[in-house]
C-alpha cells in the first residue's frame, strides 16, 4: 500500500536534492554583482516602478512573442511522445514534420537578428 | 490495463494527398523562399527567391490541374475538392504568378527583403485556396484570416513611403473589423443551425424551417458584411481607394485581382450550399448591395485622377456586377460569376500592368497623366490598356462583354431582370471614365517635358535598352519619338521592362481571344457551377 507512494517520494527527494544542488552552485560559481536592481521584485523584465511617460523596447514583445512560438511547441510534443509507438510511424513523420517547420521559423528568425537585444 | 491500452494501434486520420497538393505546393513554396531570403548575396535573394516562388505557383497550377474534375471532401469535410474550388484556384494561381512577375523590379519587394516578399505573397495565395475550398464555418475564417494578414503586411512593404504605410494600416484596422464582423455572424449562424458544417447548415435551415429564423437573419446579415467588407461592396468599400491607392501596385494588382476572386469563390459556396433555403431572405438583401455597389463605384470613378484609385472604384462597380451571379443561386448563376472573375482577371492584369510599367517609366506615378500620348509612344503598352478598358466597359468582341452577357442572362433568368438592367446602366455610365483613359492614351500628346527631357539620362528606352529583347514587341518600335519617351530624368527608373510589357501584352491578347472564342472559358466555369450539387 505505502509502497505505491515510492515513486512521489523519490520525486520529491530528487527534486529538493537537484533544485539545492543547482541553487549551491549557482551562489558557489557564479559572479556576484551588488547593484541596486538586485533588490527588486523582479529582477529581469520591466522595472517594477516606471514613470508615467516610461517607453519600453519593441524588443520585448519580439522576444516574449518568440518565446511563446517556441515554447508551445513543447506543448505540443509531449502528447506525442507518450503515445508514439500507439500511432507508429505516422507520429513520428508529422512530428519531423512539425520540428522542421520550427526548425525553418527558428533559423530564419535567427539569421535575421531577431534573438539580439536592441 | 494501461499495457492494453498503449499497444493497440491508433490509427491516423486518412490524409488525401491529391487534394491538398495545390494548398501544400504554396505553403512549402513560401517557406523554401523564405529561406532563400536568408542568403548573403542580394541579387541571389532577388533573383532565386523570385524564381522559387514562380516554381511554386507553377507547380500549384500543375496540382490544380491534375485534380481537376474531382469531387470530394478533405480534412474530416473541413474543405471541399470540386471545380468551384479548382477553377477559382486557377484564377489565384495565376494572379500570384503574375504579382511576382510584377514585382520583379518592384522597389517594395527590395525594401521588404525579397525573401519575406514573396513568401506573404505565395502565403495570402494559399489562404484563398483555403477559402474557396472551405465547407465549414471554421476553415472559412481560417482562410480569411490566412488572406488578410499578409495582405496587411504586403501593403505596408514600402517602408520609406509614407501612403504605403497609411495604405497597410488602414487595411489592417477595416479588415479586422470586417473580419471581427464576419466571426460575430459566423457565431450566430452556429447558434441557429448548431452546426459549423456547410451542408449541415443547410439540411438545418430547411428541415428545420429556419428560413426566416431572426438569429440566423442576423447572422447571415453580418457575414454579408464581412464578406462586403473583404470583396470591397458598397458600402463597405470606403477602404478601397486609399488602400489601392497607396499599397504598391503589384501588390494592389494582386488584391483587386485575386481577392476578389476569392472572397466571390465563397460567397458563391457559402450562400449557395449553406444558406441556399434561405435564399428568399438574403437574396433581395444582396440584390441591393449589388445594385449600391454598382452605382457608387461607376459615379466614383468619375472624378478620378489617378488609375489606380480609378481602378478602384471600377473593382467596386464589378463587384457590384459579380454579386449578381450569387443573387440568382442558380448554377447559370454560379456559371456567370466564375466565367467573369476569369475574365476580370485578365483585364486587370492587362490594365494593373501597363499603370506598372508607366509608374517606372515616367516617375508620374499612377496619374492619368502618365499614359497621355501612349498611343504614339509605346503602341505596345497602349493597346492592352485599351482592351482591358473596353473589356472592363463591355464593349463587344472583348471578353467583358460575354462576361457581362452571362450575368444579365443569369439575373434575368433567376427573376432579377432589374437587376440585369442595373448592370447595363452601370456598364454605360462606365464607359465615360473607362474611355477618359483611352482617349489621354491615344488622344493627347505625351506629357510635354521641356528642356528635362534633353538632360534625361535615359535616351531611347525602347531600342537601346540592354534588356530590350529582340523579339516582336521590338521590332514594332517606331524610332524614340519626340515627346513622352523617358520622362522626367530623377522618376525614369527603368527602361524597357520585358516581362510587365509581356505580361500587359499576353493578358490583353487573352482578353480578345476570349472575346471572340469564349468557349474554353466556358467549359471551365461550366464545369465549376456543376459542381453546386445543390442547385439547378
Amino acid at each position: 500500500m505505502l509502497r505505491s507512494y515510492l515513486p512521489a517520494l523519490v520525486f520529491l527527494l530528487l527534486g529538493g536534492v537537484v533544485g539545492l544542488a543547482f541553487a549551491l552552485l549557482n551562489h558557489r560559481l557564479g559572479p556576484h554583482r551588488r547593484v541596486a536592481h538586485k533588490q527588486d521584485p523582479y529582477e529581469c523584465g520591466l522595472p517594477s516602478e516606471v514613470r508615467r511617460g516610461f517607453r519600453f523596447g519593441i524588443s520585448f514583445y519580439l522576444v516574449a512573442m518568440l518565446f511563446i512560438l517556441f515554447d508551445i511547441e513543447v506543448i505540443f510534443l509531449y502528447p506525442v511522445a507518450v503515445r508514439v509507438r500507439a500511432f507508429g510511424a505516422f507520429a513520428l513523420y508529422e512530428t519531423i514534420v512539425f520540428i522542421v517547420l520550427l526548425a525553418v521559423a527558428f533559423v530564419y528568425v535567427w539569421r535575421r537578428g531577431a534573438l539580439e537585444w536592441r | 490495463m494501461s499495457v492494453a491500452l498503449a499497444a493497440a494501434r491508433l490509427h491516423g486520420p486518412h490524409i488525401d494527398w491529391g487534394g491538398l497538393s495545390p494548398i501544400l505546393a504554396l505553403l512549402g513554396g513560401a517557406v523554401v523562399v523564405l529561406l532563400v531570403g536568408l542568403a548573403p548575396r542580394r541579387e541571389v535573394r532577388r533573383l532565386v527567391a523570385s524564381g522559387l516562388a514562380l516554381v511554386a505557383f507553377a507547380a500549384a497550377l500543375g496540382c490544380t490541374i491534375w485534380q481537376w474534375d474531382a469531387s470530394k471532401s478533405i480534412v474530416s469535410g473541413a474543405l471541399r475538392v470540386d471545380d468551384l474550388a479548382l477553377a477559382v484556384n486557377l484564377i489565384l494561381v495565376s494572379a500570384g504568378a503574375a504579382t511576382v512577375l510584377l514585382s520583379w523590379r518592384a522597389r517594395a519587394s527590395g525594401e521588404a527583403g525579397h525573401g519575406e516578399f514573396y513568401a506573404l505573397v505565395l502565403t495570402s495565395t494559399a489562404g484563398m485556396s483555403v477559402l474557396v475550398a472551405a465547407q465549414n464555418t471554421v476553415s472559412l475564417f481560417l482562410g480569411i484570416e490566412l488572406l488578410s494578414i499578409p495582405l496587411y503586411v504586403l501593403c505596408a512593404t514600402e517602408l520609406h513611403r509614407s501612403p504605403s504605410l497609411e495604405s497597410g494600416l488602414k487595411y489592417l484596422v477595416i479588415g479586422s473589423v470586417g473580419s471581427a464582423t464576419l466571426l460575430y455572424g459566423l457565431a450566430m449562424i452556429y447558434g441557429a443551425t448548431g452546426s459549423t458544417d456547410f451542408d449541415a447548415i443547410a439540411s438545418a435551415i430547411a428541415s428545420g424551417g429556419l428560413a426566416s429564423d431572426p438569429l440566423l437573419l442576423t447572422g447571415i446579415a453580418l457575414v454579408v458584411v464581412g464578406l462586403a467588407f473583404k470583396s470591397s461592396v458598397a458600402p463597405f468599400h470606403q477602404w478601397t481607394p486609399d488602400v489601392y491607392e497607396g499599397a504598391p501596385t503589384p501588390i494592389t494588382t494582386f488584391m483587386a485581382v485575386a481577392t476578389k476572386a476569392a472572397a466571390l469563390g465563397i460567397f458563391l459556396r457559402f450562400f449557395d450550399v449553406a444558406l441556399v433555403s434561405a435564399q428568399v431572405s438574403w437574396a433581395p438583401a444582396l440584390a441591393a448591395l449589388a445594385t449600391i455597389s454598382i452605382v457608387v463605384g461607376n459615379v466614383g470613378a468619375l472624378g478620378q485622377s489617378s488609375l489606380k484609385r480609378l481602378l478602384a472604384y471600377s473593382a467596386v462597380a464589378q463587384a457590384g456586377y459579380l454579386l449578381a451571379g450569387v443573387v440568382v443561386s442558380t448554377r447559370a448563376g454560379a456559371r456567370a460569376t466564375v466565367f467573369y472573375l476569369a475574365v476580370y482577371l485578365l483585364m486587370n492584369l492587362a490594365a494593373f500592368a501597363v499603370v506598372v510599367a508607366r509608374e517606372r517609366e515616367t516617375g508620374l506615378g499612377d496619374d492619368i497623366a502618365a499614359v497621355e500620348g501612349l498611343g504614339a509612344s509605346r503602341p505596345w503598352l497602349a493597346w492592352p490598356m485599351t482592351i482591358a478598358m473596353l473589356s472592363l466597359a463591355g464593349i463587344p468582341a472583348t471578353a467583358g462583354f460575354v462576361g457581362k452577357l452571362f450575368l444579365i442572362q443569369a439575373s434575368a433568368d433567376g427573376g432579377y431582370t432589374w437587376l440585369g438592367v442595373v448592370i447595363v446602366v452601370g456598364s454605360m455610365v462606365s464607359l465615360a471614365y473607362y474611355l477618359r483613359v483611352v482617349a489621354a492614351m491615344w488622344m493627347r500628346p505625351g506629357p510635354s517635358l521641356g528642356a528635362t527631357e534633353a538632360a534625361s539620362p535615359y535616351p531611347a528606352i525602347a531600342g537601346g535598352s540592354p534588356e530590350a529583347d529582340p523579339d516582336a514587341i521590338g521590332t514594332s518600335t517606331p524610332a524614340a519619338p519626340p515627346a513622352g519617351d523617358g520622362g522626367p530624368g530623377a522618376g525614369a527608373r527603368e527602361g524597357f521592362q520585358p516581362e510587365v510589357v509581356g505580361l500587359a501584352l499576353a493578358a490583353g491578347a487573352a482578353t480578345v481571344f476570349f472575346g471572340i472564342v469564349p468557349s474554353p472559358l466556358v467549359d471551365l466555369a461550366r464545369a465549376a457551377g456543376n459542381s453546386l450539387l445543390g442547385l439547378f
